[in-house]
């Protein structure tokens, strides 16, 4: 085990707004008068709630029909999964798998990224503590990503609207996806990765 | 949960944050929750039932694609399409949806509606684009999950108001179930099936009206073929008539009905109603009291068909309806009986006699010389029709009547006796002996000739003769000359004549006086 160099080993608290470093006991910054936290509080606590919230609402984001494209007055309602097979089925492969990371991959990883984040805190799993670090960036930046489809959707509802012709509808796992990608955005930035190396088990 | 705190840094600066952390953030998974749960249970509560459903064939169907409607509306689903062991027939599996159950009953049918072009339209056109879908007809009955789909679509639509008719035709043509029926020109139905009767012998087609016009549909409503372009040409000469476009594609039937039908006339469904193949039968009122006779007519009936008018003076009475070739094997004779229906109740009758029945009027109407005989209807079409008129000099000549009905006697036509006419004359101009008359012409000729010979030395010596008569001529103008008054040989002449005169009296004394006394001659005068 390393000895921690971190700001909190050494008695000090960094203030969030203006990053100014406090001693332990002070209550409030000296600086910006914002409160004194050494973690985000109630990190875990709030990462999991969101982490929890993003699996059930992820089960109708991926059974529901996420939209319905007509065309001439026909058409059927696609799931995501469904939406990639009939892009497979339609030789547009690079499409698909571009919806299958951004839709599926992403979501998930981001899911499992947190959950595994917050397990190994919790329960203090001898991790790589880099590596996770790395993971938790990863997981960060990439959040907005999976907004792509939703993003795609909301476009083609409003431009492709030609009444007969062609017309696009949202399903009920649109919201439902777009509830997954934001409360995974907000439970990455409610996890503080300070966490990771308090772990006394985690190793660089 | 609580957070992690450092055993090892056992630094607090949880003075502050030693309060619970509020447990509103745990409502938002709870919320979640449930709404996915809503939404799941939700889904699954509108699952129906899943059947099955058997078909001959799986054209067009397709797993997850092909829907189940009822009224257009989505009702099912097809997820799984499998061969069923007999190796015949297919099996669609069906997710129903839960509104659904109330109608897969015992007697509820299925079939699959594809695109359809035809001559008289199209119809599932949406299926083009969507592809072929399975609709349903709700029934009544027990609840059952396996169904055995119909291979054609049932006659009637599940939920249109309306009357189902039967009408019996010959020939089923162009009708199919589909083919538009008019009302005056307005499409208010259409057939929905039709059948070969059990013997045979005739087509019935299942035709559906739909509200409110089937209240049109009368005790004496009449139907009849509305098929494209009708071309007639009989008797009475060329008749076009057209319906409407679309039947003149494919055919169509129309109806009308009678005008004086009382609106209580209205009739049951599935009432029977013959079907008439033209507009021009159905027109044509029926009469119930028809007397047949028998014609037999000298000479060919080329032009005379079935059907033809028998006129009275121009007016239709009656019709043709059986022309025969007879033939008596013993005297080798041919016949033609031509067999009329009279349709008497077409005549207006006045000063009505009773115990008189209709043939009793006939045969006196016969006696006083009512004959039949054909007539050529248009002389464009050549088509023939049996006029009856009066030809009281005409005897009846009775041929060997060999049918049940009376035998009506008939006359040859004006065509025929100017015909007849004429082959007499023909005959007399063949009968000329055309070959004597020649020579002789030519002896004539001939003879004319040498006339003309003699003439012309005629004519020679008679200029000679002219000649010989001028000179003459001038001498008796010298002559005359010497004669004029005046001159001596006048005067002389004068007195030569007035001698003349006289001597010519006494002569005449004489003579008069010798025939008064012829002995004279002999004995001299008396008395001197």
């Amino acid at each position: 085990m390393k000895t921690k160099a971190g700001a909190l080993n050494q008695g000090l608290i960094r203030c969030h707004d203006c990053g100014i470093l406090s001693q332990l006991n002070t209550h409030s910054c000296p600086v910006c008068a914002s409160h004194l936290h050494a973690r985000l509080p109630h990190s875990l606590q709030r990462t999991a709630a969101l982490v929890i919230s993003g699996y059930t609402l992820y089960l109708p984001a991926n059974l529901f029909p996420i939209m319905t494209v007509t065309r001439l007055g026909t058409g059927e309602p696609h799931t995501i999964v469904g939406g990639i097979f009939a892009l497979i089925d339609s030789d547009m492969v690079p499409v698909a798998l571009l919806v299958l990371v951004a839709s599926i991959l992403v979501p998930v990883i981001k899911l499992l990224g947190l959950t595994l984040l917050l397990l190994s805190v919790h329960f203090r799993w001898p991790i790589n503590a880099r590596f996770w670090t790395i993971i938790y960036r990863i997981i960060a930046f990439v959040g907005r990503w999976s907004m792509l489809d939703i993003f795609m959707i909301t476009i083609l509802v409003s431009l492709v609207n030609l009444g007969g012709v062609a017309q696009v509808i949202a399903g009920p796992a649109a919201t439902a996806f777009a509830s997954v990608v934001v409360l995974t955005m907000f439970a990455a930035t409610s996890f503080d990765p300070r966490l990771i190396w308090d772990n006394p088990n985690a190793y660089d | 949960m609580t957070d992690f705190n450092d055993p090892i840094n056992d630094v607090s600066d949880a003075v502050i944050n030693k309060r619970a952390e509020l447990p509103l953030v745990w409502f938002l998974p709870i919320v979640a929750l449930l709404v996915s749960g809503w939404l799941i249970s939700k889904a699954m509560m509108e699952k129906g039932p899943e059947i099955t459903i058997n078909f001959p064939s799986a054209d067009g169907l397709e797993v997850d694609k092909t829907k189940i409607k009822f009224l257009d509306v989505e009702i099912g689903k097809v997820t799984a399409i499998s061969i069923n062991d007999d190796l015949k027939t297919i099996q669609v599996s069906a997710q129903m949806s839960k509104n659904a159950d109330d109608y897969l009953k015992e007697n509820t049918t299925f079939w699959v509606v594809r695109p359809q072009v035809g001559l008289s339209g199209i119809s599932g056109l949406g299926t083009l684009l969507s592809g072929a879908y399975i609709a349903m007809k709700p029934g009544d009955g027990e609840s059952k999950s396996d169904f055995v789909g119909l291979v054609t679509a049932p006659p009637i639509r599940a939920n249109a108001e309306g009357k189902q008719f039967i009408l019996d035709a010959n020939n089923l043509g162009s009708l199919r179930a589909g083919t538009p029926i008019n009302f005056h020109g307005i499409s208010v139905g259409s057939v929905l099936n039709h059948e070969l009767t059990k013997d045979a012998d005739a087509i019935r087609l299942t035709i559906f009206i739909n509200k409110p016009y089937d209240q049109f549909v009368r005790k004496n409503t009449r139907f009849w073929i509305d098929s494209g372009i009708d071309l007639s040409a009989g008797a009475e000469g060329f008749k076009v008539r057209t319906g409407p476009l679309s039947s003149l594609l494919s055919g169509g039937i129309a109806f009308r009905n009678d005008p004086d039908d009382p609106i209580d006339s209205i009739q049951a469904e599935n009432t029977s109603y013959p079907l008439y193949d033209t507009y021009e039968q159905s027109t044509q009122i029926i009469y119930n009291n028809t007397l047949r006779y028998v014609m037999y007519f000298k000479g060919s009936v080329r032009g005379l068909t079935v059907g033809a008018p028998v006129q009275l003076r121009g007016i239709p009475v009656g019709k043709v309806v059986h022309i025969d070739l007879e033939l008596d094997e013993s005297t080798k004779d041919i016949q033609v009986p031509v067999t009329i229906e009279l349709e008497l109740e077409r005549i207006h009758k006045v000063n009505q006699q009773a115990n008189l029945s209709d043939k009793d009027i006939m045969s006196q109407l016969i006696n006083k010389g009512l004959r039949a005989q054909l007539q050529t209807g248009s002389l464009l079409t050549g088509q023939l029709l049996v006029d009856l008129d009066f030809y009281p000099k005409i005897p009846i000549v009775p041929n060997d009547n060999k049918s049940i009905y009376p035998e009506f006697p008939t006359t040859a036509n004006s065509m025929d006796q100017f015909t007849h006419s004429a082959n007499i004359i023909m005959d007399k101009i063949a009968k000329l002996p055309l070959d004597n008359l020649t020579d002789e012409i030519n002896k004539t000729l001939q003879s004319l000739q040498g006339t003309s010979k003699a003439a012309k030395d005629m004519l020679v010596t008679a200029k000679g003769t002219l000649n010989t008569t001028d000179k003459t001529m001038n001498s008796a103008q010298k002559v005359l000359t010497t004669l004029e008054p005046g001159a001596s040989t006048h005067y002389e002449l004068e007195k030569l004549l007035q001698e003349l005169t006289r001597a010519a009296g006494s002569v005449k004394q004489l003579t008069d006086y010798l025939e008064q006394h012829p002995d004279s001659l002999l004995k001299g005068k008396e008395g001197d």
